[in-house]
């Protein structure tokens, strides 16, 4: 029975040593151990719960510019195919535009033409007649002496000259 | 060089452990054969001269003790048979001086402090007056009878045991205990408190305490006790790593390691009574009302039936808590002594029985070593996890 | 060779007895119990190491009692 009777005096060190030890870890070590081990973790889990939030913001961010980037798209769809058909009609437009400048100096060109000709014609035909008279002149002078013959050859020019 | 760091750090230990006690046993064999008054032929090592592998307390001590005549302290007694019943009990059992190794003959033990409550008045002395069998102011230590080896003095013709209070060997190993714990703790504590410590994760001492605390904390005291855990986890975690460094303590085969703390019962009565008040004087209404008057048919609680065995549970629970302890660690040290016993009772039977039973001995010496290791974080741990379980059973709050 | 020794030992034996049998049930228990989820193997080792504690302390009482009588 030796061993299982406690001794009085080890109870009495044992019960002032383990309460002195306990006081002072209670005082002075766990409370500043277990409150910067319970702040790091509730920092952490309020980390973990912050970022878990801002994933969520990001994807819907990512959601957001993707949506942003599939009307853009779509914008540009719309506006090329406005572009082309602005283009086609301008283009278009602008083939009627000079088709019709085309046809305007053609008809220009033509009326021009057709005007030079006219004077070169008139020219022509005063030059002619000038000649003609000249040549009128020149036989009159010439052949003043002719005969009918002569005469008949003036009304045959003069014929010929209205004729044409 | 073919062995991995941590293997030769292992083997460079054991063998820490194996050679005092070797040497030791040379020594006194040595020593032993040329002072042995009746010198045997036969059986040159026939003493009790042991120490053990945990080099723990001389039995030449019990011996000189036994002797009734006064002995110069310190040169080995006559030649006895090997006891080991004897050698075990006295390792296991409370001393007034810590002996640390006996060195050709002599005891090399540290006195320590008497501090007694006579017939005629408190007297407080080294323990080396009267540990060689002297008397002090009529205080000597019993040689047998039921005071064995405890100071008695002689009042009215019968021997009767003062108000005895020394610093014994379990004592002064508490002391060791509780500083070594202070220490640790409040160093860790320092480091915290300088820093900002959201940020700061702590390296070295405070990083293993923190790993420790922190692994105890969330597997044992949050889930066992409940929602104000942390009201009682200072108390838990107090008793937690007493136990835990006093059972490591007790494996440590050098002073100021090997006092049999938590091996000795009035260590593990006070820790008992520890959790018994935790538990019973922070319970709630619920609790008490539970025990007295539970929700059961009323011919368990009229006949007190169920009230009675509840309240008889109150203290069997950390009854069992304090036996539990106290015959794990006293029995690993048990075991653990008689193991190195067999080297030295084979020891007259000649020298091939006594090789290979040493060699037996050493590698079975090894195994229990580690298991005693891992029996002593199991301990602080099962410790722990029960009392925190009684605490959250004391925490009970009322159900709707 | 005293009464109170060989009662001692005897009972040291039959505390022994006891506490392998209860102690090779909860390992046979707890191995039947990882071969069919070797996921929880962790928190099912830890358990069967407390639990084996519990019993070895009973068994270990009975063992002190034995060393007074021894």
């Amino acid at each position: 029975m030796g061993l299982l009777t406690p001794s009085g005096g080890l109870l009495f060190w044992m019960t002032l040593a383990f309460a002195v030890v306990f006081l002072i870890l209670a005082k002075f070590a766990f409370p500043i151990i277990l409150g910067s081990v319970t702040k790091r973790k509730e920092f952490i889990d309020s980390s973990l719960d912050a970022a878990k939030v801002a994933e969520q913001k990001v994807a819907d961010l990512q959601l957001q510019s993707e949506q942003i980037i599939a009307d853009a798209e779509k914008e540009k769809v719309a506006i090329l195919k406005e572009a082309a058909t602005s283009r086609d009609r301008i283009v278009a437009d602008a083939s009627v535009q000079a088709q019709q400048e085309a046809s305007r100096i053609i008809a220009e060109g033509r009326r021009q033409a057709e005007a030079e000709k006219e004077a070169i014609l008139a020219n022509a035909r005063g030059e002619v007649a000038m000649l003609a008279v000249q040549m009128a002149t020149k036989i009159l002078r010439g052949n003043l002496s002719a005969s009918e013959a002569q005469q008949a050859l003036q009304e045959n020019l003069a014929d010929e000259i209205r004729e044409s | 060089m073919i062995l991995s760091r941590t293997y030769r750090i292992l083997i460079v230990m054991l063998l820490a452990l194996a050679l005092p006690g070797a040497s030791s046993f040379c020594a006194h064999a040595e020593d032993d054969a040329v002072t042995s008054a009746a010198i045997q032929p036969v059986s040159p090592v026939q003493t009790d001269s042991v120490s053990a592998h945990t080099g723990l307390e001389m039995p030449s001590d019990s011996a000189a003790r036994a002797d009734a005549a006064p002995m110069v302290a310190g040169i080995a007694p006559e030649a006895e048979p090997f006891n080991p019943k004897k050698m075990v009990m006295e390792h296991l059992a409370d001393s007034y001086d810590w002996h640390i190794t006996t060195f050709k003959g002599r005891h090399i033990s540290i006195p320590l402090p008497v501090i007694v409550k006579s017939s005629t008045g408190w007297h407080v002395f080294m323990s080396n007056r009267i540990t060689g069998g002297g008397t002090y102011k009529g205080l000597y230590i019993a040689k047998e009878g039921s005071h064995e080896g405890k100071i008695v003095e002689d009042v009215d013709g019968d021997q009767r045991r003062p108000i005895d209070i020394s610093l014994t060997k379990t004592a002064c190993g508490i002391l060791v205990v509780c500083a070594i714990m202070l220490v640790l703790f409040l160093t860790a504590a320092r480091a915290y408190k300088k820093r900002n410590e959201v940020d700061y994760c702590p390296k070295g001492l405070a990083g293993l305490l923190e790993w420790l605390i922190d692994s105890i904390l969330d597997s044992v005291i949050k889930p066992c006790v409940g929602e104000n855990y942390l009201k009682f986890a200072p108390y838990l975690l107090t008793a937690f790593f007493f136990i835990f460094c006093s059972n490591l303590l007790g494996l440590v085969p050098f002073f100021p390691g090997g006092a049999n703390i938590t091996g000795n019962i009035a260590v593990t009565l006070v820790l008992a009574v520890a959790t018994f008040l935790a538990v019973n004087l922070f319970g709630t209404k619920e609790y008490y009302k539970e025990i007295f008057w539970p929700d059961v048919p009323v011919f368990l609680k009229a006949i007190p039936l169920m009230p009675v065995i509840e309240f008889i549970g109150i203290f069997t629970k950390p009854f069992a808590l304090m036996m539990r302890l106290f015959a794990n660690i006293m029995a690993g040290h048990s075991i653990i002594l008689s193991i190195s016993c067999i080297i030295f009772a084979t020891a007259h039977l000649g020298a091939a029985v006594n090789g290979s039973m040493t060699a037996i001995s050493v590698l079975f010496m090894v195994f229990m070593n580690c298991l005693e290791l891992l029996v002593a974080f199991l301990q602080a741990y099962v410790f722990t996890m029960l009392s925190s379980v009684f605490i959250g059973l004391a925490q009970v709050k009322h159900e709707e | 060779m005293e009464l109170s020794s060989v009662a001692a030992v005897l009972s040291a034996a039959l505390a022994v007895f006891a506490a392998a049998f209860g102690i090779s049930k909860i390992g046979k228990a707890a191995m039947e119990a990882i071969s069919r989820q070797p996921e929880s193997a962790g928190n099912i080792r830890t358990s069967m190491i407390i639990v084996a504690a519990l019993i070895e302390g009973v068994a270990l009482f009975a063992v002190v009692i034995c060393f007074m009588a021894l």
